[in-house]
């Protein structure tokens, strides 16, 4: 479903001189499977949710990426998105002006418009918007206030759950999803986020720690360090992670 | 008339917006006196009123400026003790388009006012408050854009004597290249008018390179025991936040207009009737969704 294949990636920073970050990236992410990809602070991960989204500022200068056969990077953010593509940011963005509600619905019918699919209805939109606000436990004031402002970490993160379960998408990247949520945020956070696992569906899902593999159970785990996948492997690598640190793994790696 | 009496920018208060220029050759009638310019241009026009609300009435006004050519309109209301004066004044095309309110505050009266400036060759929306009695309360909002080629100027004095007055300003405004705003507010805070309570708030994006805003917010506070405070800022659409908007599939162009109009929209005031209220909103969208065509 989404090959990446020799991944090269540099970032410009507002005030600084460009840095490549990703140093040859490539991974075959099989549909109806769930890859975990861990790895140090600044080892690229998050870069790589961004290059995959096309974030403004992450240039790619080599290699691919192919979603369902297509060149990904021929496409703009809100193309991707239309193709399935989604992204649960790791710190999401407060859009005061905008309720949540109103937002979540412009873009589901901007994505159906892409598609040249029909709107969907509001009563159609409200029903679903009550199942899933009810899954992750979210209250209904919480949707009528202004996208992510004044909410907590965890309620964000929530909130970023409950965008993809009401959009649908197919290929689901999880930037960080277990931070800022305490654990009976993360059950709910995760109950939802395996609802949406299944056949069609598949998904990134990027962390640091184990924790979040508990709820998740991924198929396989993926090592990014300075910008390379180091390592691949199944469920059983992260425990070894969580064992060993990334030291030892990193280290073993290059042995 | 004589050309001498419109001020030019090398006056203090047009600067940024240079009436004598804007109106040169066009020479209109303008009445003699010390009303302000505007005021007398209005007079001359024809277009002047002046009225009183009565303690404890309530009078809504809404006025529309930006008539074909040379619209100027002016307004002189004192609102007796207890009484509410509400203004909406919708500017909206017209080459140039002026207007002046000048509204005198009795002890305990109100006075509510919200501007929306799409912009002209020249347009200036000019109010001067008087807080004369205790305990008024004056609240002055706007919103403004400034496509290419237009120019919308909001400026705006309260001078306050009296005791008491709670005084609120937000306005808010985008241009885009080639356009220019201006806000010039003023809170004069006399000896007088103690336990003031004032804040003042302009907030600008400038929305493409080439795009102006001059801002001049002033407190001249000379009573020692009050609560006064502004806040000024110029800046452009969040990338993070258009970013954010189009990985869910909105389209860029979409983006952009739905992250500028909650910016504005947040300038409307709570008490505006839902007809006045759609009007607006829907001048907000046709001016963003027509600069983004």
């Amino acid at each position: 479903m989404l090959e990446l294949s020799n991944l090269h990636a540099r970032v410009t920073p507002e005030d600084g001189p460009a840095r490549e970050i990703l140093k040859g990236v490539s991974l075959n992410l099989p549909t109806g499977e769930v890859h975990a990809i861990m790895g140090p602070n600044g080892s690229g991960k998050s870069t790589l949710s961004y290059v995959l989204t096309g974030r403004p500022g992450y240039e790619v200068t080599s290699g691919t990426a192919k979603l369902d056969g297509d060149d990904l990077f021929a496409l703009a953010p809100e193309e991707r998105a239309a193709k399935g593509l989604f992204l649960s940011f790791q710190y999401p963005v407060e859009i005061p002006g905008v309720p949540v509600m109103t937002f979540v619905r412009t873009a589901l019918n901007a994505q159906q418009k892409t598609r040249g699919q029909p709107e969907v209805s509001a009563p159609a939109f409200i029903k679903k918007s009550r199942e899933v606000s009810a899954r992750l436990k979210m209250s209904d004031d919480m949707l009528k206030r202004p996208l992510n402002v004044g909410f907590s970490g965890g309620e964000k993160k929530r909130l970023e759950i409950y965008q993809m379960m009401m959009l649908e998408p197919r290929v689901m990247i999880l930037d960080e999803t277990d931070s800022g949520l305490d654990i009976d945020a993360l059950r709910i956070v995760a109950e939802g986020v395996n609802a949406m696992r299944g056949a069609g569906r598949s998904m990134l899902v990027i962390t640091h720690y184990q924790r979040l593999l508990d709820y998740i159970k991924p198929d396989k785990v993926h090592v990014l360090a300075a910008g390379r996948i180091i390592k691949s492997g199944g469920p059983e690598l992260a425990l070894e992670l969580e064992k060993s640190g990334y030291d030892g793994v990193i280290a073993g790696a290059n042995a | 008339m004589s050309a001498l009496a419109l001020p030019n920018r090398r006056v203090e208060g047009w600067r940024w917006s240079d009436l004598s220029a804007a109106l040169r050759g066009a020479e209109p009638p303008i009445a003699a006196g010390e009303r302000h310019v505007i005021a007398r241009l209005a007079e001359g026009a024809g277009k002047f009123s002046k009225f009183e609300i009565e303690a404890g009435g309530s009078r809504t006004e809404v006025e529309r400026v930006g008539a074909t050519g040379l619209d100027v309109q002016a307004l002189d209301v004192d609102v007796r003790a207890g009484g509410t004066f509400t203004l909406v004044s919708i500017q909206s095309g017209g080459d140039v388009a002026l207007a002046h309110h000048r509204v005198r505050l009795a002890a305990g009266a109100s006075f509510r006012h919200f501007v929306l400036a799409e912009g002209a060759r020249f347009a200036r929306i000019e109010a001067e408050v008087e807080i004369v009695g205790a305990g008024a309360r004056a609240e002055i909002n706007g919103v403004y854009f400034a496509a290419t080629g237009r120019h919308a100027d909001l400026t705006s004095q309260v001078r306050l004597e009296g005791e008491g007055a709670q005084v609120r300003q937000l306005v808010r405004g985008v241009a885009r290249k080639g356009g220019r705003g201006v806000f010039q507010g003023k809170f004069k805070v006399e000896r007088t008018a103690q336990k003031t309570d004032a804040e003042m708030e302009h907030n600008a994006m400038l929305l493409e390179e080439g795009a102006e805003v001059f801002a001049k917010p002033e407190l001249e506070i000379y009573a020692d025991d009050v609560k006064c405070s502004h806040g000024n800022t110029a800046g452009q659409l969040d990338e993070a936040a258009v970013f954010y908007l189009r990985s869910r599939g909105i389209p860029e162009a979409e983006a952009r207009a739905m992250i500028t109009r909650a910016f504005l929209i947040e300038a409307l005031p709570d008490w505006l009737d839902d007809v006045v209220r759609s009007e607006i909103e829907q001048r907000i969208d046709t001016w963003l969704g027509g600069a983004h065509a």
